[in-house]
């Protein structure tokens, strides 16, 4: 289909209105009839510009996943990498392998290290209070081969999950960044500019 | 307002001394490192040192008391009887019905249970010729439950030449009764949870045999030289069959005939496969 400025500039500021801020919309605007107002005067016309500049749909798309990207660098929530994700699959089919998948082994990796963990945090106090009852001559409650090592165990899960939980996050923290950075890469391959 | 008592000035000042603002990230972590490897070095050593150290003695590697316990058995002698009535009723565990007790021994019950409060009731009681023998769950209180691993595991042999009553009830766990050298004069056998593996012998039984079951697998083995005819009453699952002839809405053996001496069993079952086999 034929298009010209106008129609160029209504459908890139459809797809990012409601993600982009009015202000940050308002100058990618800006920016793209200055590119038009210029190609223009230089004898060039709407159909070739637009040619040039390719398809505005792609264009909202990298623009939108790139904002929401940023956004996630900025601000560091669950929410906002998800939706960075979500945004950066949106550019080609491949990024189901390249992003989706990644994510998703990173997902469930930390998710069962912080589940392994509360669970050696609550087990840990549990067996301790077990081996204390077994001390105490208590037949029902012997789990421990020795109750006394069994005191010392229990302190170790606890502490270890304790552990697990504490190194979750701070693997959570590292791998954000690292995520950030290879999405940053990803978009920047596909839209073919340099990193950002 | 709160007024100041005499107390807060040694509270600030212990406070203080606990230096709490110095305590960062990296410290808390270095810490949970130290007692995490402390602990279990001090549990292992208290192993070690005590003998109970895993591995030894055939164990695995674990500080935890083994699930395996060592079985209680009782025997309960047939007395002269020439009959039997065997009442099994069990609540949660695995349940083994096996033939092959000692010559005038009516039930060998042996009952596989770390803790002596899991034993389950038995009386016997004669009447005329009959030897009446029930075996029954005391249930567990709730203390019993948090025991882990408490294992509830019951293995009876019975009699091989009294003709027997058996009825066998269990609420939950699998099942398995090899019945083939029994001398059974009747069968009831319900579960309510839990697979189910029975196998009879090739000499008829001329009283009722129902099984009723609620939730789990049934495998039913007839020998293929009995004379046996099967009724299934199946809610959700599928029925196999081997080696028997589907007739008249029975599963028969195939050399099935009404005139001589047969075994009718009903089986009842709500949710789970039934496998039938002739061998």
């Amino acid at each position: 289909m034929q298009q010209n400025e106008q129609e160029f500039i209504r459908i890139l500021k459809e797809r990012l209105e409601g993600t982009l801020a009015r202000e940050e919309l308002d100058d990618i605007v800006s920016d793209y009839s200055e590119h038009f107002r210029m190609g223009k005067e230089s004898g060039r016309t709407d159909e070739e510009l637009c040619k040039s500049l390719g398809s505005p749909e792609d264009i909202a798309r990298e623009l939108k996943a790139l904002h929401l990207v940023k956004k996630a660098e900025n601000s560091k929530s669950c929410g906002n990498i998800f939706h960075a994700v979500i945004a950066t699959l949106g550019l080609g089919l491949f990024n189901l392998v390249f992003v989706l998948v990644p994510f998703l082994i990173l997902l469930v990796m930390l998710f069962v290290i912080f589940i392994v963990g509360v669970l050696f945090t609550v087990i840990g106090p549990v067996g301790f209070v077990f081996s204390l009852l077994q001390l105490a001559g208590q037949p029902a409650f012997a789990i421990w081969l020795n109750p006394a090592a069994g005191t010392f165990f229990a302190i170790g899960i606890t502490t270890m999950g304790l552990l697990l939980i504490i190194g979750d996050y701070y693997l959570a923290r590292f791998f954000y960044r690292v995520g950030i950075r290879y999405l940053k890469w990803n978009i920047s391959v596909i839209s073919g500019t340099e990193e950002i | 307002m709160r007024t100041k008592e005499p107390g807060d000035d040694k509270f600030a000042g212990l406070v203080c001394r606990l230096n709490l603002s110095g305590l960062t990230v990296t410290k808390i972590i270095l810490w949970l490192i130290a007692i995490t490897i402390v602990s279990f070095v001090i549990g292992a050593g208290i192993l070690a040192v005590s003998g109970d150290l895993p591995g030894g003695h055939g164990r695995t590697a674990s500080p935890f008391v083994e699930g395996g316990s060592h079985g209680n058995t009782s025997s309960f002698p047939c007395g002269g009887a020439t009959s039997g009535t065997v009442s099994i009723t069990m609540g949660a565990g695995e349940l083994s019905v096996r033939g092959g007790a000692q010559e005038d021994i009516l039930m060998e019950a042996t009952v596989f249970s770390r803790n002596a409060e899991w034993q389950p009731a038995i009386t016997q009681s004669v009447n005329g010729s009959q030897t009446i023998i029930t075996m029954t769950d005391k249930g567990h209180t709730a203390k019993e439950w948090v025991a882990a691993h408490t294992p509830n595991s019951w293995d009876i042999q019975l009699s091989n030449r009294v003709p027997l009553d058996l009825t066998v009830h269990t609420g939950a766990g699998d099942t398995s009764l090899d019945l083939s050298n029994l001398n059974l004069a009747s069968l009831v056998v319900e579960n309510g949870a839990g697979d189910t593996e029975i196998a009879l012998g090739s000499a008829p039984v001329p009283g009722p045999v129902e099984i009723s079951l609620g939730i789990g697998d049934l495998t039913l083995r007839v020998p293929k030289s009995s004379n046996t005819r099967i009724n299934v009453h199946n809610g959700v699952g599928d029925v196999s069959r081997s080696g028997l002839v589907e007739q008249g809405g029975f599963f028969t053996t195939p050399g099935y005939n009404p005139d001589r001496p047969v075994t009718e069993i009903w089986v009842k079952q709500g949710v789970g496969s039934t496998s039938l086999e002739a061998v």
